[in-house]
Formats: structure tokens, C-alpha cells, sequence
């Protein structure tokens, strides 16, 4: 924690330096197993069910410490093996030396290329490529946005507070206030992103756009003083780190709101307590404070919602059977929530509310419930 | 002609002799028997009749010059004329016939030397070459041209048919001149046959003759003039085989009721006892006393097809002295050894010679088996190469029937997979099985396949999982090899892009990393046995999420 500590008050470009000295501590180390005649590897933690636990106390999925040995001269791994010092010679030598930033998809084109003598290309699909990020990110124990990569931006916002971003050495101060219509985008990389002028009471994230539009329209944030949000579906990187951050530095309650329906359920436990696949960010990326605010099963009977329901699919009670055996989803509240929707196998939308009427969902539902304070954990 | 078959009906009404009667009677049904009942002896299908003709003169040939410790040189060619006729002519270069029995060899059914001596021949039954003259005869309605030479300077030249109604040879065109010609030569034409390259035609008659026959020297023309020559792979003749009686054991009612009407013994007892080896007069008591209603004291040629049915029936159940083995005359592991190397030039060769053991409790015979793998093995479609399973009988090439023989019944009873033969099917590969024994239990009168006797089938069986371990050991080694190659390939192909890599990483040049990566490489691959590095469950678990990651990015867009 203490290293941590120091990174954070690091600048950016001393962050940069230090995972250029990071690539070469790797490089020098496979230079050193090729002059000494073996087989060169790469240390790379597991990712998979198999090595994925669950922090109760700290409210986090985290990895374990188990380690796959990746080998140049094992053919089922010299493959990704050079595709994982492609996307390292490409991070330091292209995005780090020269203090820019790439998406998935540059990186994706910049490597890939016939290799000589061969009719074999060094990528085929950027899913290669994006797994040697990752594999590249694991080993050096680090994440993509220090790698100066970035994934698509997702997510917009609006409310009373204003931000600092910095566009390379160009700093402006955004004020979430003045967003018209549309909010502020929420860029893939927000590291750089500081906090100013916070009147913030709490942060709403919905799941939809939709939601966004319809919130922003009644001003909801302005007359509820707090920052909206919204993620557009499963939460990008950028806006699942900038959620942390914001609970974080501001303090301030979070409460997510989606669809009464198991994924939209997957949706809020991925920004608190973060997911398998990326279970390595969980530290970064989760927001353990977090609340869920609606919509549940128990919310259909509450308002009176059972006749804008949709029946649930098979596949939906799969998912929920599934969820209901992870561990950050043992707690009683939502097991009890998980056994009424598997009861009564029924969806709702949080559009649903609209069948009131329009404003039903600034005036009444969201009032209502933070008011009573009615979450679930 | 006319006037002595005239004379012979005379004769007949006169005062014919039970025997002559006897004789008359056989002939006639002979001959006439076969005409209607061709398919009997191979004539069935145009391919498989051209075939049955090329293997009745071929088989003459090489028996006719092992006799006389001549190496083999058979010339046969086949040209199609109008009218979907063809012409086969045969020509070797063995002892010739004498002209006396020119008549006998080629135009009268059952009157073959081979038939009253018993040894591990070819041919057994003597009605070939003299049906090949009633084929033609049939079909084109012309006799058959025969040149041959005793080697004592005098050329012997005719035209032979066979008269259906007598069984007796008819001679015409006769002519005698000096000259070297040392050997026979047959020419015929014939309709209702055909010709092509298929596993049931002529050529791979040919070559598989050639590969159980390495002293012989074959060629063949073809319809469309293409000459192969299957060449000689080896000096040594094999040795001449001795004459043996049949053993009481191994005789069918057919083949005792045949060799019953040539016999030249009084009487029943005594045929026993002078015609089959093993058998004592103490024996013929023991007999007589199993079977009292049959009177053992008439003439041979009065045994009547049910008492040979008995007789048959109660050789089983007396004692026996087993027969001897020596008579057996395998192609030999060396022969077998040098002939599929000269003709397939296989990769690997495995060949396969087992003791001798009896069936029915004492016929004697042994199993040769021999596998080659690569080169020109297996039969060749195409361009692509098809398994093939070669059977053979005295070096005999079986082409017809495969499914009732007891070779085929024992290679289905391999598991192909434990001998790396899964493949089988595509695989270029030749496996040879001859049986060898001088009572060959022909399913049929055809010869077409081998009984499945349980003793046979399991003889080979075993036969053939010992050249199989031989082959699959081979096999193994090869995959490895492959493997390694493979194995090697790929790492050779990401060395440039990973050297690029580590000096742009780390400042080392890429011309210093990638020879010391390639001897790394190298010596990863150098040996069959290298184990691969990386703990497979930890593979397994990468694997694993590579789905659940791919969702995830697809999330975060």
C-alpha cells in the first residue's frame, strides 16, 4: 500500500518512466535466459474461475497468486509469446517515448503484419492482441491506461461540479453544469482528471441512456445537487475508474440504478466489487461503496408494476441461478431478491415507471427511495 | 473324325464295358459340366474372365519352370481387337511341351499332371489351360494357337481345341520347323472378357505375382501397347516341391472321389493305403470296421459319392501319424525380403515367417507376412495411395472373394489403431499373406479364397501382429519426427519477430539474439523425447477465460 502511496503522488510523466523501466526489467530478464541458453519465459498470473476469490472484507474479486509459466519454445505458447513482446515493444518504443496514447485497435494495426518468410500474420483477430495486453499488464503488474492504452470511450455526465482535464499539455476546466442535452463524455483514460468546485451530494449512475436523458431533462441532478451519470450499458474502464475515484476523494454515497433483471444486477456487482476477467484491476476499478438502488423484483410489486412486467427468458434464469451461487451476492438481502425473481420469473424495465407518467421517476421513485434510504446492499 | 465318332457309337451300342461306360459318362459330364458352370472356375465378369486366363497360363509357366530349374521369363500381352474381342497370347520360357502331349495339356479337361501328384503346386485341379482352349472356343469359336520347343533345336507349331462331347483334343495346323524357340507359347482370342487396371484386372493379377515371386522375370503389354516389366529381384529358385501324398485328414469327398476314378490300385483298400501317406492296412481295418456296409474290396472307380462322404466322415474319427512338414515351400523371409524392396522400394519392411502348424487337426501349412510401408506401397488411385492387403495361396495372388477368406477375416480382426494403422484406408502401404500348404482349403472350385478355418485365421492373425508392431514402431518414430520438425518450424518463424521485439525493448541487437534463440531452438528440438515446459493445468485456466475476456472487452468497448 505504501508504493501505492507514492505512485499516487507521482507525476504523469514520472508514472510513464516508471513502466518503461518496468518493459525493461522484462526485456533484460528474457535477454538474460537467451545469453544463458534457456528457454525464455514470461511469469503471467492466472486469470480464470480457477484463481478469481472474493475479498469479503474488502469487498473486492480478487486474483490469486497462482502463475502460468508462458514458454517461447512450447509451441502452444511461442505464439502469444510474440505477440506479447510485440505489444511491449509497441508500448515503450511508440506510445511511451513519445507520450502518446493508442487505442486497442491502433495497437492492433501497428503490430500486425505478415510474418517473413511465412504466410502467417502476427495478429489475426485484435482479440490476440488485446489478450497479450492483458497478459503484457498482469505481468508487469500494472494496468492498460499505464500502458497508454485506451479502450473505446463510454458514458456521459452532468451535475454540480466541475473537472480538470488535461488534453497532453493543454489543461481545461469542464464545468458539468453547462453540458447541455448530452452531459460530458467520460473519456477512457482519467487518471488525469481532478476535482474542483464539488456541491455534490451523492452520484446517481444508471444503466441506460435513456435514463440519463429523461434525468437530465427534469434537472434532477441540479435540483437534487448531485452528479448523473450514465454508462451505457456494462461500465467502461474509464467510468468505472472515475466512479472509484469520485467515491474516494469526494466521499459522496453512489447509488446505481438499472433494470430489474439479473443483468442489469451484473452490471452494478462489475463497478463495485469488479469482474472475473479483469480481476486484477478489481483494486481500481471497484467501488465497494457503491449502492444498488432499483430497480428489484421487489420494487415490480411495490410500485405497482406487475402489469408493464416482462416474462424472464431461460437464459435469464440461468444467469441469476449463476449469480446467486457468487460469493459477493451471498449476502441475505440479495439472495432473498434473487429467489423472488426466480419465483416469479419476471422483468422489469426501469422505463417501466414512465407507465405512470413521465416524471414519475424524478418526483416519486428516486425521491422515495433515497429518502427512506431503501438500497440493497 | 466323323467316321471314328461314328464308330465309337457303334461300339458303345455293341457291348459297352461298365468301365467305358464309367469313362464315357465322366468325360462327357466334364466337359459339359464346366461349360455351363463356368463362373465355377473364374469365368464370371469380363474382368475377372481375362484375369482367370492370364493367371491358368501363368501359373503353368512358373510351375512348369521351377520343374526344371529354369528362371521364370513370362511375357503376356493383351490387345483388344473389333468386336470387343481380345487376344492373349502367353510365352515363357520353361520346358516346353513335348509334342505327344500337346493335345492332352491343352485340350482335355482333367487330364493335367498335376492332378494325380500331390505337391505344394500352383495349380491343383488341371482343368485350367484346357478350359482357357474351351473358353475361346465358346466365345469366339476359334481353337487356340500353341508354338512350342524342347530347347533340342525343333519348333513344334499347332491349333487346339477341345471336343465338348468326347473331352478329347482336336489338333489341326500342325507344323514343325528348326529353330531356338525353347519354351511355350499360347495364343488365343477370346469375347465376354475385358481389360482395365483395377484390383480385379490382369496388371494387378501381374504385379502381385511378381512380389510372391521374386526369381521370376514378368512383363506385361497392354491394350494400348504400354509395356511394364516387373523385373527379377532375385536368382534362387525356389526348391522344387515334393511330391506327397494326401493326408486322410485333409481330403475332401470331391478330391477322393476324383482321385478314386485315376487310381491305378484294385482296390478300394489298397488305394487307401497306396494313394494317401500315414495310411497302414491296420488302418484300412479300423475303417472297414467303422463303415461294414461298405464293401472296401471293389475297384476305386466303383466308389459311389456317399461312401466317399463316409469314408471322409470316418477318417476323423481314427488316430493318424501326422503328416510331414517338409513339403512345405514358403516364398522364404530373404526372398520375400528382396522382391518388396525391389518392387515397392518401401520406407520400412517388416516380413514375417512363422513355423508350420496344422489345421484339421493335421493338414500341414505355415503363414508368411510381410508389410511395406512408403515408397510405392499400397495401390495407387490416382495420385493418392490406398492400403492394401495382397493374399496369396502357394504365391498364388487371390484377387477375388476377399470377403470370405481367412486372410481378410484375420486382418479385420486387428485393432488397426493399436498398430497406428487407423489410416489404413489412405495409407501407403502393402501387407502380403501367403498361405502356404500343399492341401489348400479352397472355399470353392473358383480358388478364389481361403477357408476360415480357426487355426488359420488365428495363425495369421498372429502372423500379422508381429510384422504390424514392427511397422507401427516405425510409424511412431516418424510421427515424432514430424512432430519435432513441426514443432521446430514454429519456433524458427517467431525468432525474427521476437528479437525485433527485445531490442526494441531493451536495446540488445536483434542480430546478436537471433542466432543464440535458434540454437536454443534447435536443441529444444534435437531430441524425440523433449518434453514440453508449462504446467497443462495452468494452460488449461488461460484458455479457460480467453472466452470470459472476450465478453469483457466487447463490454468495454
Amino acid at each position: 500500500m505504501a508504493a501505492k502511496k507514492n505512485e499516487k503522488d507521482m507525476t504523469q510523466k514520472e508514472k510513464a518512466a516508471l513502466i518503461d523501466i518496468k518493459i525493461d526489467e522484462l526485456g533484460q530478464q528474457l535477454v538474460k535466459e537467451i545469453e544463458a541458453g534457456q528457454n525464455p519465459h514470461l511469469d503471467i498470473p492466472i486469470r480464470g474461475s480457477g484463481n478469481v476469490f472474493y475479498d469479503a472484507k474488502a469487498k473486492q474479486i480478487m486474483l490469486g497468486d497462482k502463475i502460468a509459466k508462458r514458454y517461447l519454445f512450447n509451441v502452444a505458447h511461442s505464439r502469444r509469446f510474440m505477440q506479447t513482446l510485440l505489444v511491449a515493444s509497441y508500448v515503450k518504443k511508440d506510445l511511451l517515448a513519445n507520450n502518446l496514447t493508442a487505442t486497442l485497435r491502433d495497437l492492433y494495426y501497428a503490430k500486425k503484419h505478415t510474418i517473413a518468410g511465412t504466410k502467417e500474420d502476427t495478429i489475426d483477430e485484435q482479440k490476440e492482441s488485446d489478450g497479450a495486453i492483458v497478459d503484457l499488464e498482469v505481468s508487469l503488474d500494472t494496468f492498460r491506461e499505464r500502458l497508454h492504452l485506451r479502450a473505446e470511450p463510454k458514458g456521459r455526465m452532468a451535475g454540480t461540479l466541475k473537472v480538470k482535464d488535461r488534453v497532453r499539455d493543454k489543461v481545461d476546466t469542464i464545468d458539468l453544469e453547462r453540458m447541455g442535452s448530452g452531459g460530458w463524455a467520460v473519456p477512457s483514460i482519467v487518471e488525469q482528471i481532478e476535482f474542483v468546485d464539488s456541491e455534490i451530494e451523492y452520484v446517481l449512475v444508471a444503466e441506460k441512456n435513456a435514463i440519463f436523458d429523461r434525468l437530465n431533462e427534469d434537472d434532477y441532478w441540479k435540483k437534487n445537487k448531485c452528479l448523473l451519470m450514465t454508462t451505457a450499458g456494462q461500465a467502461a474502464r474509464g467510468a468505472r475508474r472515475l466512479l472509484q475515484r469520485i467515491s474516494a476523494e469526494l466521499k459522496v454515497p453512489i447509488y446505481a440504478l438499472t433494470d430489474s433483471d439479473p443483468y442489469g444486477w451484473y452490471i452494478y456487482s462489475t463497478m463495485k466489487y469488479g469482474s472475473m476477467a479483469l480481476a486484477h484491476e478489481s483494486e481500481r476499478l471497484g467501488c465497494p461503496e457503491m449502492k444498488f438502488l432499483g430497480m428489484s423484483t421487489s420494487d415490480i410489486e411495490h410500485y405497482d408494476l406487475s402489469a408493464v412486467t416482462i416474462k424472464a427468458k431461460d437464459i435469464d434464469i440461468k444467469r441469476a441461478q449463476e449469480m446467486k451461487a457468487y460469493d459477493w451476492f451471498k449476502t441475505k438481502e440479495w439472495q432473498a431478491e434473487i429467489n423472488l425473481f426466480l419465483e416469479k420469473k419476471l422483468k422489469a424495465e426501469i422505463q417501466a415507471l414512465s407507465s405512470k407518467n413521465l416524471q414519475y421517476i424524478s418526483k416519486e421513485y428516486l425521491p422515495d427511495k433515497i429518502n427512506a434510504q431503501d438500497f440493497l446492499p | 473324325m466323323a467316321e471314328k465318332k461314328a464308330a465309337q457309337e457303334k461300339e458303345t451300342e455293341k457291348a459297352p464295358s461298365r468301365d467305358e461306360l464309367e469313362k464315357s459318362f465322366k468325360e462327357y459330364s466334364v466337359a459339359e459340366f464346366f461349360k455351363k458352370n463356368r463362373q465355377m472356375l473364374g469365368y464370371s465378369g469380363k474382368i475377372r474372365s481375362l484375369t482367370t486366363l492370364v493367371h491358368e497360363f501363368v501359373t503353368n509357366s512358373l510351375d512348369s519352370c521351377e520343374d526344371a530349374k529354369i528362371l521364370p521369363e513370362i511375357r503376356v500381352e493383351i490387345s483388344q481387337l473389333p468386336d470387343e474381342h481380345y487376344r492373349l497370347v502367353v510365352e515363357d520360357n520353361g520346358t516346353g511341351i513335348p509334342k505327344k502331349n500337346v493335345g492332352q495339356a491343352l485340350g482335355k479337361l482333367l487330364a493335367g499332371t498335376k492332378f494325380s501328384n500331390r505337391a505344394q503346386k500352383r495349380g491343383q485341379q488341371g482343368i485350367g489351360a484346357a478350359y482357357a482352349t474351351l473358353f475361346a472356343q465358346i466365345t469366339t469359336g476359334k481353337p487356340t494357337k500353341v508354338k512350342t520347343g524342347l530347347g533340342d533345336g525343333r519348333v513344334y507349331e499347332c491349333q487346339v481345341s477341345v471336343d465338348v462331347k468326347s473331352n478329347e483334343p482336336s489338333i489341326t495346323d500342325e507344323k514343325e520347323y528348326a529353330g531356338k524357340f525353347k519354351g511355350l507359347r499360347i495364343e488365343a482370342e477370346y469375347a465376354e472378357v475385358g481389360y482395365n487396371r483395377s484390383e480385379y484386372g490382369s496388371y494387378e493379377y501381374l504385379r502381385r505375382t511378381a512380389l510372391a515371386n521374386p526369381h521370376a522375370q514378368l512383363s506385361l503389354v497392354e491394350p494400348d501397347n504400354q509395356i511394364t516389366v516387373f523385373p527379377r529381384a532375385s536368382k534362387d529358385i525356389p526348391n522344387k516341391p515334393k511330391n506327397v501324398q494326401p493326408h486322410p485328414l485333409g481330403i475332401t469327398t470331391s478330391d477322393l472321389m476324383d482321385m478314386a476314378q485315376v487310381s491305378s490300385a484294385r482296390k478300394i483298400s489298397s488305394f487307401l493305403v497306396s494313394d494317401f501317406t500315414r495310411v497302414s492296412a491296420d488302418k484300412v481295418k479300423e475303417l472297414q470296421s467303422l463303415m461294414p456296409a461298405v464293401d472296401l474290396e471293389r475297384a476305386p472307380k466303383a466308389l459311389a459319392w456317399s461312401e466317399a462322404e463316409e469314408l471322409v466322415k470316418n477318417f476323423q474319427k481314427v488316430k493318424w501319424i501326422a503328416p510331414e512338414t517338409d513339403a512345405l515351400i514358403p516364398i522364404g523371409e530373404d526372398q520375400l525380403e528382396k522382391s518388396l524392396k525391389n518392387l515397392l522400394e518401401p520406407e520400412k519392411l517388416k516380413v514375417v515367417e512363422r513355423k508350420p502348424r496344422v489345421f484339421r487337426g493335421g493338414i500341414p501349412f505355415s503363414v508368411e507376412v510381410a508389410i511395406a510401408y512408403g515408397g510405392k506401397s499400397g495401390q495407387h488411385v490416382g495420385d493418392a495411395r490406398k492400403g492394401e492387403l495382397t493374399r496369396f495361396a502357394n504365391r498364388v495372388p487371390l484377387l477375388f472373394d476377399a470377403g470370405n477368406c481367412a486372410i481378410t477375416e484375420a486382418f479385420k480382426s486387428l485393432d488397426l489403431n493399436r498398430y497406428d494403422l487407423k489410416e489404413f484406408e489412405t495409407m501407403p502401404v502393402t501387407i502380403l499373406v501367403n498361405f502356404v500348404s500343399v492341401y489348400v482349403p479352397y472355399t470353392g472350385a473358383g480358388k478364389l479364397a481361403i477357408s476360415a478355418e480357426e487355426e488359420v485365421v488365428s495363425e495369421i492373425k498372429f502372423a500379422l501382429m508381429e510384422a504390424a508392431r514392427d511397422i507401427s514402431q516405425y510409424l511412431h518414430g516418424l510421427a515424432k519426427a514430424e512432430e519435432q520438425e513441426r514443432r521446430r518450424l514454429i519456433f524458427f518463424k517467431y525468432i525474427k519477430e521476437i528479437a525485433q521485439a527485445l531490442e526494441d525493448v531493451t536495446g540488445r541487437k536483434a542480430s546478436v539474439l537471433e542466432p543464440k534463440l535458434k540454437k536454443i531452438a534447435e536443441e529444444r528440438t534435437a531430441f524425440l523425447e523433449a518434453q514440453e515446459e508449462g504446467d497443462p493445468d495452468a494452460e488449461k485456466e488461460l484458455e479457460d477465460i480467453e472466452e470470459q475476456f472476450e465478453e469483457e472487452v466487447k463490454n468495454d468497448g
